[in-house]
């Protein structure tokens, strides 16, 4: 119970408190018996200020710091009338102290008195009990009378060192209360002192005094901004989810599960819910780092109170630790709320984590963001307990996460990164209860990759940014909406009404409506105004808003402002005819804000014709695709010349289209994917002609352009390659002239390197078809070129190839491909001669022995040779004698490889130039084979014994040997 | 019986000879018949002699290679060269002479590395 023991600052300044309170006792009456005028009020401090008694120095002295932070106090407040601003110009007038502090010291003296049946209408007058609590200012405490009735009664009373303070020392360490009651009771304290302040400003002397003085004027949105949960203005649903979503974090964070919504809270919210706007409740005020830190006293105190209630709060924690070792953090590590600018997201995102205790750290986009940056950034926040007196757990909020670009990126990086890391740790749930606790957690997490442990807040403006791509996936979104414009208009009015600057209610939505709900632009713009004396204008009010913040839309927004046709404004159209030019500069600048003219002409071009617009004769459809064009082209003259300036011409072609389709009706609108989608499907058809031409033979390919090709030879080509005179039968039935044909067809497609390959049908396509046949594969062209041709409901002329064909195909190509090779190999090495039939048998020289070698004269050595004669054929035409008889003289082997099965329709088979070659090149051989024969036998000769290896072979019988047998 | 002999060198002076033992054969080839006079039959190497006994040693015969190392006998062998001697009418006809002392042998036990790197030739050699 140390903090209950006042320090000795406070005894000495309770002390004279008490001795003032008792003095006063007597303007008590007098104020009574004058009345509540402000004037005979006055009069009376006036009397009291001619008499100096000791005591008002004393107090001046001490009531130095108090001043100010009074003051400071009320810069919080929502002051209820006009007076704020002169009130707090006064704010150093150090003379007339004394008189602002009395007033209070009445009321707390008048209760403190008998004479209560006096004290009452003084109390009532100024709302201290009240069946609204939104009547009330400062704190409140609901009381339910006897009969039923709810009021709500001012929490006010000076008595520091009275009834209250014994409470105090009376309280347990674990607070009923949602706040320890010394909490409460400064709070009172500081709101006697704001009305102390409030009432001496209303004497008339400051009035002349104050309306000069306005240099440093707090900007309302500052000064308005929602200091507590219920106060804000944003969607409630929003709200309570966010909240919902922090809360989450507490079992983690503060280690405690049982902590629930506080019951002023709760309350609260009732109350939110039912009254829109109230004033400013002193909730949270205390929490405030500014006045902490300018009240020594107050900060000592605060600083007490901190310490016991953390002392309570890890007493809590290790208590449910130990019972519960199971931690339920919230799904989603990190929160990203989005909406359009002064919707309040910043704001909901400090409230809400400073309600639910957290320490709120801020990056903003004018923070250095890069990725080490934050990530030293949110490893502070995630394990460092803070230095601070009050160890509140902290909470990351980082603004404008979509700001900049490359940086901001950083940043999402890094949450992923932690993000990830948790992923991986989730496996150890055990381990996660230890490392929320804060202090032990720095030994384990220095090991380990850091995970989130502490509540990470982002807000942004687009959510579709692209690098927020991968955030939007982890993190739990929350966009905003725009609040209804009455509830922003009852906001600003409430504010006009505190600064006593005059609106209407029509102006007030009026500027709502044109900045779109942005409360922040409205309140700066009436601040403007306030300051300039100007009123608000209703028809102007475009051009008086200032402060709005800078955004560019979305793509969407954009396609979706073009192509759907503004209700609102249409009405207005008719009444007045000059708002129709407003739309198109707000078009203008809406298209021209967001830049990529490019992507907006294509969202266009791919969404209109979904439009449901009304267009018989087809004309509009033809103007709009002509304007296209006209866009198109300039586009492109813009990437030649690079003359981006000529680009302010894009606007106006997208107006005028929009003027031509845009519906009422809303546009179902895509994204525009055709663009890209045809251009990789270009890039891929391209890339494939060009591996194809690489792969033809050079002396073809260098007359064939893939342009020309695809523009005009793929379809004759294709017919080509299908002939339809081959019948599908086996090759050894085929007549002459098809077997001709077909040697032409595999020599086009050789050198043209196309072949049949396998390709597996789509699966369900295949599933549907054949259902029995699971492997069914079709035999397609191999670079397919037939796709080319191919295009929706069009039946290409050429007929494919039966299968068996196809198949035959296949392998006369491959034998062939892999003759050719062979050939340009040994071409390669030869000189070019002169003569071709004498580099044919050259090369058949060198050829054929090798398989000569091999006697067996197996089939697969046949063959080859057999391919290397067709081969042959092709380089030499001219010779062809003798071609019959050598084919008797020759062993049928290599003409039974081309029909295997029926050798005697082969010995007749006029199979000519082969023959005659074979027959040349087993001349050849033999010679060749003598020489080789030679060359072996010299090598041998160099060897001449051998060693045999007797291996493992022993008789294992040792026989005597006499040195007789040795000497022969 | 007792053989006299006679060393010329003598003792410890005696010229080191030492015995190639093979598992195996040493054969010609078949082409070549029995004319094997002047032929070469390997090439034997000493690769590493650092220690005396223990030496290893490559002996390349046709297309292998073996490998081998020294032993030294257990009991020294002595190489002779018998003499006839009828010159100063003594009575003995022949006489032996010392022309070596044998102390260790080559002993190539291993199986033949073959050393063949062109498959065709030896495809063809085996037939």
């Amino acid at each position: 119970m140390e903090m209950d023991i006042p320090a000795p600052e406070e005894l000495e300044w309770l002390e004279t408190n008490a001795l003032f309170s008792e003095e006063e006792d007597y303007t008590v009456v007098e104020e009574v018996a004058g009345g509540d005028q402000a004037e005979d009020l006055t009069e009376v401090f006036r009397r009291k200020a001619s008499d100096p008694p000791t005591t008002i120095e004393i107090q001046t002295s001490k009531k130095r710091p108090r001043e100010k932070e009074a003051a400071a106090a009320l810069e919080g407040v929502l002051a209820d009338d006009e007076r704020g601003v002169r009130r707090r110009a006064s704010g150093d007038d150090s003379d007339e102290e004394w008189l602002r502090y009395s007033p209070p010291k009445d009321v707390a003296a008048a209760d403190a008195t008998p004479e209560r049946d006096v004290a009452v209408p003084d109390v009532a007058e100024e709302k201290f009990i009240s069946r609204f609590a939104s009547e009330i200012e400062g704190g409140s405490m609901p009381v339910t009378g006897p009969c039923g009735d709810r009021v709500y009664a001012k929490m006010s009373s000076g008595e520091m060192g009275g009834t209250q303070r014994k409470l105090i020392r009376e309280k347990p360490a674990n607070y009923l209360l949602s706040e320890p009651i010394s909490i409460l009771s400064r709070r009172v304290e500081q709101d006697a002192l704001a009305k102390a302040l409030q009432t001496s400003f209303d004497s008339p002397i400051h009035q002349t005094h104050s309306t000069s003085q306005t240099v440093n004027e707090q900007l309302w949105v500052e000064k308005y901004a929602p200091k507590s949960f219920t106060e804000l203005l944003s969607d409630e649903q929003t709200n309570r989810e966010v909240l919902l979503w922090l809360k989450q974090w507490d079992s983690s964070v503060f280690g405690s599960q049982i902590r629930a919504t506080t019951d002023d809270v709760l309350s609260a919210l009732r109350r939110h819910s039912s009254v829109q706007h109230q004033k400013f409740s002193n909730l949270k005020s205390f929490f405030g780092t500014k006045r902490g830190a300018l009240f020594s006293n107050q900060n000592f105190k605060s600083s007490d109170v901190f310490d016991r209630e953390n002392n309570n709060l890890k007493g809590v924690s290790e208590l449910s630790s130990r019972k519960s070792p199971v931690n339920h953090l919230p799904e989603q590590k990190v929160l990203l709320l989005c909406g359009p600018p002064g919707l309040g997201k910043t704001t909901l995102a400090h409230v809400a984590a400073k309600h639910c205790g957290y320490r709120v750290v801020e990056i903003n986009a004018s923070d250095d963001r890069s990725t080490s940056m934050i990530e030293s950034k949110i490893l502070d926040v995630v394990q460092m307990n803070s230095v601070m007196p009050d160890s509140k757990p902290k909470c990351l909020v980082i603004d404008e996460i979509d700001g900049a670009l490359g940086e901001g990126k950083g940043a999402v990086e890094v949450i992923l990164k932690m993000w990830a890391a948790e992923k991986k740790s989730i496996a150890d749930k055990g381990n996660a209860t230890q490392e929320a606790q804060p202090g032990k957690a720095s030994s384990r997490k220095g090991r380990k990759a850091v995970a989130l442990s502490r509540p990470v807040i982002c807000i942004c403006n687009d959510l579709y940014a692209p690098a927020l791509r991968p955030l939007r996936q982890v993190a739990k979104v929350h966009t905003f909406v725009q609040p209804t414009v009455n509830r922003v208009v009852n906001r600003l009015k409430y504010i006009c009404k505190k600064e006593g600057f005059k609106t209407s209610t029509i102006a007030l939505s009026a500027l709502a409506e044109y900045t779109e709900c942005d409360i922040r632009s409205c309140l700066n713009t009436l601040q403007f105004l306030n300051k300039k004396k100007e009123a608000l204008n209703i028809l102007e009010v475009g051009s008086q808003v200032v402060g709005r913040k800078d955004m560019s839309r979305s793509a969407f927004d954009v396609w979706k402002e073009i192509l759907q046709k503004r209700k609102l404004k249409c009405e207005k159209k008719s009444m007045s005819g000059c708002s129709g030019h407003g739309d198109f500069d707000y078009l203008y600048s809406l298209i021209s804000n967001r830049g990529e003219y490019e992507l907006t002409v294509d969202g266009i071009y791919e969404n209109l014709l979904h439009l449901p617009y009304h267009d018989p004769l087809m004309q509009k459809t033809v103007k709009c695709l002509d304007i296209l064009g006209v866009s198109d082209s300039l586009l492109q003259y813009v990437m030649r010349t690079q003359q981006m300036s000529l680009h302010v011409h894009q606007p106006p072609i997208a107006i005028t289209i929009s003027r031509l389709v845009a519906q009422v009706e809303k546009p179902n609108i895509e994204w525009p994917k055709t663009f890209q989608r045809y251009r990789v499907m270009l890039m891929e058809k391209k890339d494939l002609l060009k591996t194809w031409q690489n792969k033809i033979v050079p002396s073809i390919s260098r007359h064939l352009s893939i342009k020309s090709f695809v523009q005009d030879v793929v379809s004759p080509f294709l017919h080509i390659l299908t002939p339809p005179i081959l019948r599908p039968v086996a090759l050894h039935l085929q007549s002459e002239k098809e077997k001709d044909d077909l040697a032409q067809l595999v020599d086009t497609m050789v050198s043209y390197s196309v072949t049949y390959k396998n390709s597996k049908p789509e699966p369900s396509q295949k599933a549907h078809k054949y259902g029995a046949v699971p492997d069914a594969s079709v035999l397609c062209l191999d670079p397919s070129i037939d796709d080319f041709v191919k295009f929706k409901d069009y039946q290409s002329e050429h007929c494919g190839l039966s299968a068996a064909m196809r198949q035959v195909l296949v392998h006369e190509v491959d034998k062939q491909r892999i003759l050719r090779e062979s050939t340009g190999r040994s071409m390669n090495l030869t000189d070019e001669s002169s003569s071709v039939k004498q580099a044919s048998a050259t090369i058949n020289a060198e050829v054929i022995p090798m398989i000569n070698m091999t006697e067996s004269s197996s089939v697969d050595g046949s063959n080859k040779l057999n391919a290397a004669l067709i081969q042959r054929q092709e380089i030499s035409k001219d010779a062809s004698k003798t071609s019959s008889e050598v084919n008797k003289k020759l062993p049928t082997s290599g003409v039974n490889l081309r029909s295997p099965g029926n050798p005697k329709k082969s010995s007749g088979h006029p199979s000519g130039f082969f023959d005659r070659f074979r027959k040349e090149g087993s001349k050849d051989s033999m010679v060749s084979g003598d020489a080789l024969q030679k060359a072996a036998t010299t090598e041998r000769d160099a060897r001449p014994l051998l060693f045999k290896y007797n291996e493992g072979f022993t008789n294992a019988v040792k026989r005597p040997v006499r040195i007789r047998d040795l000497l022969i | 019986m007792q053989i006299r002999i006679r060393c010329n060198c003598g003792e410890g002076a005696c010229a080191e000879w030492a015995i190639v033992e093979l598992q195996g054969v040493v054969e010609p080839q078949p082409s070549i018949g029995d004319q094997i006079q002047g032929l070469e039959i390997g090439r034997l190497c000493c690769t590493s002699s650092s220690s005396s006994s223990q030496g290893s040693y490559t002996f390349t015969v046709g297309y292998h290679e073996l490998t081998g190392s020294r032993v030294s006998l257990k009991k020294p062998l002595l190489v002779l060269k018998k003499m006839k001697a009828a010159v100063d009418g003594d009575e003995r006809g022949t006489e032996l002479e010392v022309i070596g002392i044998i102390r260790h042998k080559i002993l190539f036990k291993s199986r033949p590395k073959a050393l063949i790197s062109r498959p065709q030739i030896k495809e063809k050699k085996m037939s």
